[in-house]
């Protein structure tokens, strides 16, 4: 599904992706984990396509393509998803409005009519419920006066409006209390399918109890430094990641 | 000089007026007088051929508990001048301005707005947004004046620009002129760009950078035109601002 070869990235003048190598299968579930500082959120938006960073070598292959002339919307509609770790807010512009300007373009791609009012508000309820979001939400200005909880799990409405093959899911547990923090991992667990994969992106290890990963990769001054199963979260948790940096 | 258009409202139902809609005159001298108690909203709407000329006065006084709400939406016009003047003479006496201006090509649109607060106790408002593209400019002057004995006063005043080219051009002289101490006053002006942030949210959901950016300026202008109450008008008038977005 997505093969990151030797990936370079910069922004600016400042590389901070140092030859990054990660290979994501169909039905995987991925963690990678490190200091602050590490990378985790450029690759996270180098993947998305966000034109802040530069990519200045490696490849990026998705489904076999290399992605890294694809603009933002065009990986979006090939699939791929990011969950930000700071939602943006977008004074002006309704939770609807919003996520019906992105499954009416995802379905203008994909050559399918546009989906009437009550076929939408049917589609909109029925995903909104994956995350226990009330209806009162989709009036509201996007991420507007959103509690930290609210804002990630409008993230994770948006993914199951949008079913996107690859999903990467940037601290999607930050900010969350216990209660918010199950809400959104059952969400993520529900999509699972064996055709899609996740990528998730995490300081903590508790996250990883709700969405046991495949692989842990743990990634420090722009490089993997290691990968194991997911028992590392543990070992991480207790001894931090000196004992790897330091390896 | 062109004949002066007199408009006096009385007290009673509130009335509308609605400036530059087909056949009636976008741009003139006007006098609009509301007596105690009266009611009124008035639209102007400006969108010309973009070689016409338009020269725009409004004179405007308030009596004792008046109410008045007036929003100009200039789209279009190769120069818009528009200056009002608006004294609020008796106590209560209320005042929203909101104006909406989206200049394109070498398109210049100005307001020149005085308020001014003669006597205690009165509210006024003033919201105008700008959009910008090409070689366009605007300029808004506004001035709030609040008399030595016009204790009581609210008077706020704000103009956002939004530039979508390097070359587009907008000019905010927000000014306060205040004589009385117990008042509430605030004025604001901002000229930006479209929020990097936002675009690449949007983005990243699969809408274009092209309707991204309507939606952003839609999101903007939105303010404005939220405060046309009645829901016909509102909707005629978001359709024609969309056309040009």
């Amino acid at each position: 599904m997505l093969t990151v070869k030797n990936l370079h990235a910069s922004v600016g003048e400042k590389e901070i992706l140092r030859g990054i190598n990660l290979e994501v299968h169909p039905g995987e579930v991925h963690a990678i984990m490190g200091p602050n500082g590490s990378g985790k959120s450029t690759l996270a938006s180098v993947l998305a396509g966000r034109g802040t960073f530069t990519v200045t070598g490696g490849e990026i292959l998705y489904k076999g393509r290399d992605i890294r002339n694809l603009t933002p919307e065009e990986r979006s509609w090939a699939g791929i998803f990011l969950g930000f770790q700071y939602p943006i807010e977008i004074p002006g512009v309704s939770n609807v409005n919003f996520i019906k300007a992105a499954v009416t373009e995802h379905r203008k791609q994909k050559g399918l009519p546009e989906l009437s009012a009550a076929q939408f508000l049917k589609l909109m309820k029925e995903k909104m419920a994956i995350v226990e979001m009330d209806s009162s939400f989709s009036g509201r200005a996007v991420n507007v006066g959103f509690s930290g909880g609210e804002k990630k799990r409008n993230e994770i409405f948006q993914m199951a409006m949008l079913e996107p093959d690859l999903a990467i899911l940037d601290e999607t547990d930050s900010g969350l209390d216990v209660d918010a923090l199950r809400i959104v991992a059952t969400g993520v667990n529900r999509m699972r399918r064996p055709d899609n994969a996740t990528v998730v992106i995490t300081h903590y290890q508790r996250l990883l109890d709700y969405i046991v990963p495949d692989f842990i990769h743990v990634l420090y001054k722009g490089q993997i430094i290691h990968t194991a199963g997911k028992e590392l979260a543990l070992e991480i948790e207790e001894k931090g990641y000196d004992w790897l940096i330091n390896k | 000089m062109a004949e002066v258009i007199r408009y006096d409202f009385g007290a009673g139902a509130p009335q509308t007026v609605l400036q530059g809609f087909e056949k009636t005159p976008a741009a003139g001298r006007f006098a609009l007088t509301l007596a105690p108690g009266a009611a009124a909203t008035v639209y102007v709407l400006q969108d010309e051929p973009s070689v016409a000329r338009l020269d725009a006065e409004y004179e405007v006084t308030l009596a004792e508990g008046a109410s008045l709400q007036m929003i100009f939406v200039a789209l279009s016009g190769a120069q818009i001048s528009n200056r009002v003047r608006i004294a609020l003479q008796g106590p209560h006496a209320e005042c929203r301005l909101g104006g909406l201006y989206l200049p394109s090509g070498d398109q210049q649109m100005s307001f020149n707005v005085r308020l001014s607060h003669d006597v205690p106790e009165c509210y006024s408002s003033q919201l105008f947004k700008g959009i910008l593209r090409d070689r366009a400019q605007s300029r808004f002057d506004g001035l709030i004046y609040v008399a030595p004995d016009a204790q009581k006063t609210e008077a706020y005043q704000a103009n956002h620009n939004l530039l979508l080219s390097t070359e587009a051009r907008a000019e905010a002289r927000p000014q306060l002129e205040i004589y009385a101490d117990d008042v509430k006053c605030s004025h604001g002006a901002t000229v930006g760009r479209l929020n990097e942030d936002e675009l690449f949210y949007l983005r990243s959901r699969g809408i274009t950078a092209e309707e991204a950016a309507r939606l952003q300026q839609m999101a903007f202008v939105g303010e404005v035109l939220e405060m046309v109450s009645d829901s016909a008008l509102r909707d005629s008038l978001t359709a024609r601002v969309l056309t040009r977005l």
